[in-house]
C-alpha cells in the first residue's frame, strides 16, 4: 500500500531525470544524430557550461544572467572547435572524429581542473527556485519542476525550428543531401558550423541547469556521456521526438529500477540499448 | 622490390635480437614497462583485425580483455591451473563470449555495430561489478602468478620478471605471427573484401555473416589472451579492466599506431604506453599533453604513426622521374 503513495513521486523523479538527459542529449541529437559527428567532447562542453555558470554566479550573483552567458560561451567554443578541427577531419569518418573529440575532452577536463580545482563545487539555486511546491499531497522541489519546464521549452524550440521554419527545412535538407543543397546555392559548411554551435550551446544550457541538480565536478561530463549516446541511439538518430521518448524511458527505468530491482538497475539501460539495436537498429522513432 | 624485402627481414631480425637481449640492457623496473607494451601490442593487433582489416568499429573490446583477465585469475585460484593452460583458458573464454555476442553483432556494420558492442561491453561490466562473490567487484581479485610447468622438463619460476618477460614475449610473438599469416589467408582477405563492400561480397556468393562472426571471434580470442597475460602480469584484476574507458583506450592505441599497416598497432601501443608512463611521472596534468597529441595526430597524420613513417620513407627514398631540362 505504501508504494502506491510513492508512485506519483517516483514517476516524477524519473521524468525529471529523463528531462535532464533530454536537455543534454538534445545537442548531441543535432551533432551526432543529424551531422553524424561522433562527438565525445559533448560531455566536456556540458561540464564547461556548469563551470562557466558557476563563475558568472560568483562574479555577479545573477543566475538568469549565467543562463544566458554560459551557454553562449560554450556555443562559441563549439563553433571554434568545428571550424578549426572538425571540419578538416569530417570526411575521414568516425574514428578520427572520435579521437579528435576525445583529445579535446581530455584537454578541457584538465583545463577545468587547473582553473577551478578538482573538488566538486556547490552551485547555488536562485531563491525563486529553491523552495518546494505542494503537489498531490506531498511537496516537490521547485527546481526540478523548473528543469522540466526548460527541457520542454528546448524541445518545443528545436521542434518548431526544425519542422516549421525555412531554416529548419534547409538544415534538414543539408543533412540529407549535402551536395544538392550546396548546388542550390546554400553555404553548407556554414550550416554545419552553426548546427554544431547550436548543439554546443544546448550542452551549455544543460550544464547551467544540470550543474545544481547533479554535481558540478570535472568528471561530470565523462560519466554521463555514454547515457547520452544511448538516448540518441535508442530514440533514433536525428529524431528530436525520439530522443525525448528515449530520455523519458531511461529516466523512468532508472527511477523504478533502483526502487524495485536495485541489483539489476545497472543493466536496464544497456539491455534496452541492446534490444533496440537488435530488433530495430534505426531506433524507436528513427527513419530507415 | 627485392632489396626492400631484404631490408624488412633485416629490421625484423634486429628487433627480435634486441627484444631477446633486452633483459641484459634494461633494469627490472623498465622491463615491466616493456612487458606492458608487449601485452597492449597484442590487444591492438587483435583489435586491428576488426578495425583496420575489416573496417569494423568496435567499442566493446574491453569485454574480451576483461574476460580473459578474469578467467585466467579464476582458474589459477580455484582450479590451480599452471600458467600456460590458464592463459589458454582465458583466450577460450574470450572466444566463447565472442561467439555469444557475435551472433547478434555479425548482422551489423558501422555505427549500429559499434553501439551494440558498447552495450554488450557495458552489460559485461555491470555483471562483473555485481557478481562480487566471483569477481570481487571494484575491489578486485589478487592471485599470485603460478609457475610455468612444461611436461617432461619441470617447471620454470615465473616470479622472476626476466623469466616472465620471455614467456610474454614468446606468447605475443606467436600470436602476432598468426595474425600476420591471417592477413594472407582466404578468410583474412575476405575480411578486407567485406570492408570494401559487404553487399557485393555477399553477391559473389560468400557467406558474409559466418565470415564476420569468425573474424570477430578470432579478434576476441587474441584480446582475451592479452587480457589473461595482463592479469597474470599484474597479479591483480578489477572491474577497471572491463570499463568503457578501456575499450576507448584499445581503439586509440590502434588508431594512433595506424590501422592501415600491419605493424602500426604495435607502434601505437608501445608509443602510448611509454608516453603514459613518462608523462604521468612528469606532470599531474598529463592528460592535456596526451589530448594535444591526439588532436595533432588526427589533424596531420590521419593514418597514424606508421602511416607517418611510411610517408616519410617514401618522401625520402621514392624514385622520382628526372625531368629533362
Amino acid at each position: 500500500m505504501d508504494w502506491m503513495a510513492l508512485l506519483p513521486v517516483q514517476i516524477l523523479h524519473g521524468l525529471v531525470y529523463g528531462m535532464v538527459l533530454f536537455l543534454l542529449a538534445s545537442g548531441l541529437t543535432l551533432i551526432f544524430g543529424m551531422m553524424d559527428v561522433l562527438n565525445f567532447a559533448h560531455g566536456a562542453f556540458y561540464m564547461l557550461g556548469a563551470y562557466f555558470s558557476y563563475s558568472v554566479l560568483v562574479w555577479t550573483g545573477q543566475f538568469w544572467l549565467s543562463l544566458i552567458l554560459a551557454p553562449l560561451g560554450v556555443g562559441g567554443l563549439g563553433v571554434l572547435v568545428e571550424r578549426i578541427f572538425l571540419r578538416k577531419v569530417h570526411p575521414y569518418g568516425h574514428v578520427p572524429q572520435l579521437l579528435l573529440t576525445f583529445g579535446i575532452a581530455y584537454i578541457l577536463e584538465d583545463v577545468v581542473k587547473i582553473l577551478w580545482g578538482t573538488e566538486p563545487l556547490k552551485v547555488k539555486i536562485p531563491p525563486l527556485l529553491s523552495g518546494s511546491v505542494s503537489f498531490l499531497g506531498g511537496s516537490y522541489p521547485t527546481y526540478r519542476l523548473f528543469i522540466l519546464l526548460v527541457s520542454l521549452s528546448v524541445f518545443a524550440f528545436l521542434f518548431l525550428m526544425l519542422f516549421k521554419t525555412r531554416i529548419g527545412i534547409i538544415v534538414r535538407a543539408a543533412v540529407a543531401k549535402k551536395e544538392m543543397v550546396a548546388a542550390l546555392g546554400f553555404n553548407v559548411p556554414v550550416i554545419f558550423l552553426l548546427l554544431f554551435g547550436v548543439g554546443s550551446w544546448l550542452a551549455g544550457i544543460a550544464g547551467v541547469i544540470g550543474g545544481p541538480y547533479l554535481i558540478t565536478h570535472p568528471g561530470m561530463g565523462g560519466s554521463i556521456l555514454v547515457d547520452l549516446f544511448v538516448v540518441v541511439v535508442v530514440g533514433g538518430l536525428g529524431s528530436i521526438q525520439g530522443a525525448m521518448l528515449a530520455a523519458i524511458l531511461i529516466g523512468e527505468l532508472q527511477s523504478f529500477g533502483v526502487l524495485f530491482i536495485p541489483q539489476f538497475s545497472l543493466f536496464l539501460e544497456f539491455l534496452l540499448l541492446a534490444a533496440v539495436l537488435i530488433l530495430k537498429p534505426e531506433g524507436l522513432l528513427g527513419e530507415k | 622490390m627485392g632489396s626492400s624485402r631484404v631490408w624488412n627481414w633485416l629490421l625484423l631480425s634486429a628487433l627480435l635480437v634486441l627484444l631477446a637481449f633486452l633483459p641484459k640492457l634494461l633494469s627490472e623496473f623498465r622491463l615491466n614497462l616493456v612487458i606492458t607494451m608487449l601485452i597492449y601490442s597484442l590487444v591492438a593487433i587483435g583489435f586491428n583485425i576488426l578495425l583496420g582489416q575489416g573496417g569494423l568499429l568496435s567499442f566493446g573490446h574491453a569485454a574480451y580483455f576483461g574476460i580473459g583477465a578474469y578467467s585466467a585469475m579464476l582458474v589459477f585460484k580455484h582450479f590451480g591451473f599452471s600458467l600456460l593452460p590458464g592463459i589458454l583458458a582465458g583466450g577460450i573464454c574470450g572466444a566463447l563470449l565472442g561467439i555469444l555476442f557475435g551472433i547478434f553483432l555479425a548482422r551489423l556494420r558501422g555505427l549500429p555495430f559499434a553501439l551494440l558492442s558498447l552495450a554488450f561491453n557495458a552489460l559485461v561490466y555491470a555483471a562483473a561489478e555485481k557478481w562480487r562473490p566471483l569477481t570481487g567487484g571494484e575491489d578486485g581479485l589478487a592471485v599470485r602468478r603460478p609457475h610455468l610447468s612444461i611436461p617432461g622438463f619441470g617447471s620454470i619460476n615465473m616470479f622472476s620478471t626476466v623469466n616472465f618477460y620471455y614467456f610474454v614475449l614468446v606468447i605475443v610473438a606467436l600470436c602476432v605471427l598468426y595474425c600476420w599469416f591471417f592477413t594472407k589467408t582466404p578468410l583474412g582477405r575476405l575480411d578486407t573484401c567485406m570492408r570494401e563492400n559487404e553487399e557485393r561480397t555477399g553477391f559473389i556468393g560468400y557467406n558474409t555473416y559466418a565470415t564476420k562472426l569468425l573474424v570477430y571471434v578470432i579478434a576476441a580470442f587474441f584480446c582475451a589472451i592479452a587480457g589473461a597475460l595482463s592479469s597474470s602480469f599484474q597479479e591483480f584484476v578489477s572491474t577497471a579492466i572491463i570499463n568503457l574507458d578501456k575499450s576507448a583506450e584499445i581503439l586509440i592505441l590502434t588508431f594512433v599506431g595506424g590501422r592501415g599497416i600491419f605493424w602500426g598497432p604495435i607502434l601505437g601501443a608501445s608509443f602510448l604506453t611509454y608516453l603514459n608512463d613518462a608523462l604521468s611521472s612528469l606532470t599531474q596534468y598529463w592528460a592535456i599533453i596526451q589530448g594535444a597529441i591526439f588532436v595533432v595526430l588526427v589533424m596531420y597524420a590521419p593514418d597514424g604513426l606508421a602511416g607517418l613513417i611510411v610517408r616519410t620513407k617514401n618522401w625520402l627514398f621514392d624514385r622520382v622521374p628526372i625531368k629533362k631540362g
